[in-house]
């Protein structure tokens, strides 16, 4: 119902708090402007260079992420999938001498473990969140079955590092590719049919059904999609660290996850943009940044997402109250 | 309430006096190892270490791994106790959090060795010195540095201020350092958590904010490897870098090692080695014999053209040479312990 | 006696029977793989080892049967340990350290049930925020260092390591005694039949009447103070405040609640199950270390067992 404050007409600050993004926007420029007056060496060219690249493994899975949250349905599993799929990305081109199967190899995992996730929640009925801890937990142990250390680039392959710590143009690879995977699924979602359909699926999956799409056929293809992008993230993890390493990734979901709500993607399916997950993964990798080089206690890093997180749905919940009162 | 609790705790000992004590002069047959974390290389060579020299001496080794939780590996203890193993090892995941176990296995008269870090109240402990290893690389470092100019080294410390050992290692490493330049300066003091992708974050925001750097120091190998990486992913030279690595825990240094890259010393810890220690000392223990409350595992700093006196290596797998690593110099004491920070 | 004729037709309807015997092959296959498994002391001991979980467990699921998830448990476990030890050092006093505990516990449950009941925000959102935060506020108070017992009350030690005639161990007393209780009330309490009315459906419990957000933040207080309880069994077993402690314990104690068939959805369970799914899981987990499977196997085994438990279930209802 709308209020009668419509008559009046809203200032600039409410127009920006009540935009979509403009919130998170807001809350970018203030980190960015604050953290530049209080230390020199933040709006330096390679500290942005830096923040672009931590960020760009955690936007790459985020996409799809946002996808998958948009079906109403969750992955706990990928910060275990990217450590397996590291390692399978290193002894495929350790096996092959190619780096292209390499790459090939742990996409296709990912892409594999999304589907199984897949098939355990659409065919086998199980509530995603658990499914994909139980997922979480079977590849956490299973990485150890296929490599008990880490996996070293045997060949040395000196071009296999260059994918996480390459330049194009002044940027770095990994952004570039981050870059990509963020403007597609930006597109696809906002301005094509299909990504409209995954928001109707997610808003309501009944009514989805009665004009003949299948809701189950969605949730597959963000799975899948998820997991293909953790083996991308995956290829560049181990080009990052020039191995594959069964360790990584810990906490890497909760990251994730956190980003892509912080973004105003809904927990309950139906709402949310790729703009605001990027927005929200700049965020949280500023605020990461500017504990570091303001030499703030590191553990401030576990507290502060946390903290934010809970005020972005609070203010989430007032602007929807707003709305609706 | 007096009463009860009173009761309760005779009970308690009670339990401990009834079980049967285990003394005999013959060898052990069974010896189960509690390792903290057992899906690190480190302790996987340690474990190996252990078998081989188990398998010498005809005894049966028991693994249980607590995966960093505390109350799995007091559990795990209360299973090996009630298996009848005869001698107890363990790495603490936390050295508070298993004082009431070291107590009931007093109490159980199982003879328990510790590893890595001390327990308030243990019997004896099989560790290397945390402080002697990262001097012995400072100074290792100091001397490969001074043919290249004056200038006082900077240092980015990839740290773990989480645990003593680590904190012990860097400082270690800067006295060393500070032996050859007093005026080597520690520019960037990072938590690194001890695994390579969270050291390459935030060994990449550090450089971002001052990347005039003349050595990484690393606490283990993954944190090195990942200040390595992020080095490289800034794009900066490598010509004029030296990275010291810490504990030979893995495949990984050896890798680095033949690139003949930046990456030229090793603060070698040698984990197969302390689990040829710890059976033996496992063995004098169950003998009754009287141990030394450390008996000290060797560690040296070890260049890349020494590595092959310590390892071969063939691209998928490590081999010791026992004869080189048993040639090395067992020091009674450390410089420093954890008690003097 | 009829009584106990009705005792069993409610667990046959709510599919415990499954549990009871999926407890008794893992019991049994273990029993004839290693020799030290059907042991008193073995069977014991594991009784002891399982408390922990069970507590916690019983507080996530009272807190999902209200429709909510509390995922800030594990580091509440880790955070009520400080003011138990911190006092119990400074003051000698055991029953001053539980106080304290408990305080914090509160607090803890406070919060997350004022966030989500009053000011409606998600609770896996807030829950995931304070893990977040109460891990992170651990790290920072204690510096990322264990906190010793330095009180050395004999009292407290027996707490965690003693045990009731010399066989069970008190941690099972204490955990058994409380759980009973919470089924107890669960059952035959009036709030009890709340929860699950507005877990069910929170519109339909508002028409009756409930006070809805009373009830659900409730749930959060009971959730914190089980896992206040497990801590005190913990810190006692640790001899210290263990920062770490604690770590993962959501993910341990929603995949036994989930086990023992409470559903996500709010509104359907019964502890009793939960108590089974706990005990199957700590007996696995026991089993697998008793013939010397490597920790990659029983995460592999525990992530099938959980998916296996949870597809049937759900396959079940869609047969019905």
């Amino acid at each position: 119902m709308a209020s009668t404050e419509t008559h009046d007409t809203p200032g600039l600050f409410r127009r920006v708090m009540e935009s979509e993004h403009g919130f998170l926007a807001l809350v970018l420029i203030v980190l960015v402007v604050g953290l530049g007056l209080a230390t020199d060496r933040f709006l330096t060219g390679s500290n942005a260079v830096a923040i672009l690249h931590q960020s760009s493994l955690v936007l790459i899975v985020a996409v799809g992420m946002t996808l998958l949250l948009i079906t109403a349905e969750v992955d706990i599993s990928v910060g275990a999938s990217l450590a397996f799929a590291s390692c399978i990305v290193m002894a495929t081109i350790n096996a092959t001498g190619s780096i292209a199967l390499g790459a090939l190899a742990g996409v296709a995992f990912g892409a594999g473990i999304g589907l199984i996730n897949a098939l355990v929640t659409t065919v086998l009925r199980v509530n995603s969140l658990i499914g994909t801890i139980a997922m979480m937990m079977m590849l956490n142990g299973g990485v150890y079955l296929f490599t008990r250390e880490a996996v070293q680039n045997h060949h040395q392959l000196p071009l296999f590092p260059k994918i996480a710590t390459g330049f194009i143009a002044g940027i770095p690879v990994p952004v570039l590719i981050a870059a990509v995977v963020a403007a597609v699924g930006w597109i696809a979602l906002s301005r094509t049919r299909i990504g409209r359909l995954f928001l109707a699926t997610g808003a309501n999956p009944r009514a989805t059904r009665l004009s003949g799409y299948s809701p189950e056929r969605f949730k597959t293809v963000a799975f899948v999609v998820t997991g293909a992008l953790v083996g991308l993230a995956a290829v560049v993890l181990a080009s990052l660290l020039n191995a594959g390493q069964p360790t990584a990734g810990q906490g890497f979901e909760l990251t994730v996850i956190a980003a892509v709500l912080l973004g105003g993607t809904s927990l309950m399916g139906g709402r949310g943009t790729v703009l605001g997950t990027i927005l929200a993964v700049l965020i949280l990798k500023v605020i990461d940044n500017g504990i570091i080089l303001l030499r703030w206690n590191q553990d401030l890093q576990i507290i502060v997402p946390g903290i934010v997180l809970i005020l972005a749905l609070y203010m989430d919940q007032r602007k929807r109250g707003h709305h609706a009162g | 309430m007096k009463a009860t609790t009173r009761r309760i705790s005779a009970l308690a000992i009670a339990v401990g006096v009834t079980a049967s004590g285990a003394w005999a002069q013959e060898t052990p047959k069974r010896i189960g190892y509690i390792v903290n974390y057992a899906t690190h290389e480190w302790y996987q060579n340690v474990i190996k270490g252990m078998e081989a020299r188990a398998d010498e001496l005809g005894i049966e080794v028991e693994v249980i791994d607590a995966n960093l939780d505390i109350a799995k590996q007091v559990a795990a203890a209360e299973d090996f106790m009630a298996r009848q193993i005869d001698v107890l090892v363990m790495t603490p995941v936390n050295e508070q959090g298993v004082v009431p176990i070291v107590r009931r296995a007093k109490a159980d008269g199982v003879p328990l060795v510790i590893e890595g870090n001390p327990v308030p109240g243990m019997q004896t402990m099989v560790a290397i010195c945390d402080y002697d290893t990262g001097y012995s690389a400072g100074v290792v470092a100091g001397e490969m540095l001074k043919g290249e100019g004056d200038d006082a080294p900077r240092v980015m410390n990839v740290g773990l201020p989480l645990l003593s050992a680590t904190i012990l290692r860097s400082q270690g490493f800067m006295d060393g350092i500070q032996t050859i330049y007093p005026e080597a300066e520690m520019v960037h003091d990072l938590d690194g958590g001890g695994n390579p992708d969270r050291a390459q974050e935030v060994s990449s925001a550090a450089l971002a904010a001052d990347s005039d750097i003349d050595v990484i120091y690393g606490i283990n190998d993954s944190s090195a490897l990942g200040g390595l990486q992020a080095w490289r992913a800034a794009g900066l030279p490598e010509d004029d870098l030296l990275v010291v690595g810490t504990g030979s825990e893995g495949l990984a240094f050896l890798n680095e090692m033949q690139t003949e890259g930046p990456f030229k010393i090793e603060a070698a810890m040698f984990p197969e080695k302390i689990g040829y220690t710890l059976v033996d000392t496992a063995v004098s223990l169950f003998q009754g014999e009287d141990l030394p409350e450390h008996v000290v595992s060797p560690t040296t700093a070890v260049t890349f053209d020494e590595v092959g006196q310590f390892y071969s290596y063939d691209g998928t797998s490590r081999q010791i040479q026992w004869d080189g690593i048993n040639a090395l110099p067992v020091p009674e004491a450390c410089m420093k312990y954890a008690s003097d920070l | 006696m009829p009584q106990s004729n009705k005792a069993l037709r409610i667990v046959a309807a709510n599919g415990e029977v499954a549990l009871i015997v999926t407890l008794a092959v893992v019991i049994a296959v273990f029993s004839g793989l290693s020799e030290y498994f059907f042991t008193l002391r073995n069977l014991t001991n594991v009784l002891g080892q399982a408390s922990i979980i069970l507590l916690i467990a019983t507080g996530v699921a009272v807190a999902l049967i209200g429709g909510e998830v509390d995922l800030s448990v594990g580091s509440t476990v880790a955070a009520v340990a400080i003011p138990l030890i911190g006092i119990m050092n400074a003051t000698g006093s055991l029953t001053l350290g539980i106080a304290g505990a408990l305080a914090l516990g509160l607090l803890i449950g406070a919060v997350n049930g004022y966030l989500s009941a009053y000011m409606r925000i998600n609770s896996l959102i807030v829950t995931l925020g304070t893990l977040f935060l109460i891990r992170g506020g651990v790290y920072l108070y204690t510096g990322k260092r264990a906190t010793a017992d330095t009180a050395y009350l004999d009292s407290f030690f027996a707490i965690g390591n003693g045990r009731l005639f010399g066989i069970l161990p008190y941690p099972a007393v204490i955990a058994g005694v409380v759980v009973i209780a919470v089924i107890w009330a669960m059952r035959h309490l009036r709030f009890g039949r709340r929860i699950y009315a507005a877990g069910g459906s929170a519109e339909v419990a508002r028409l009756a009447g409930f006070d809805v957000a009373r009830i659900k933040f409730a749930c959060f207080i009971i959730s914190a103070l089980m896992a206040t309880l497990a801590s005190i069994l913990l810190a006692s077993r640790l001899g210290a405040a263990v920062h770490t402690a604690g770590d993962g314990y959501e993910f341990q104690a929603i995949a036994a609640v989930v086990l023992g068939g409470v559903s996500l959805a709010g509104g359907v369970g019964n502890i009793l199950g939960v108590v089974l799914g706990v005990l199957i899981l700590a007996f696995v987990s026991n089993g697998l270390g008793m013939i010397n499977a490597p920790t990659e196997w029983q995460l592999v085994i525990t992530g099938l067992v959980i998916i296996a438990a949870v597809a049937l279930d759900s396959l079940k209802k869609r047969w019905r």
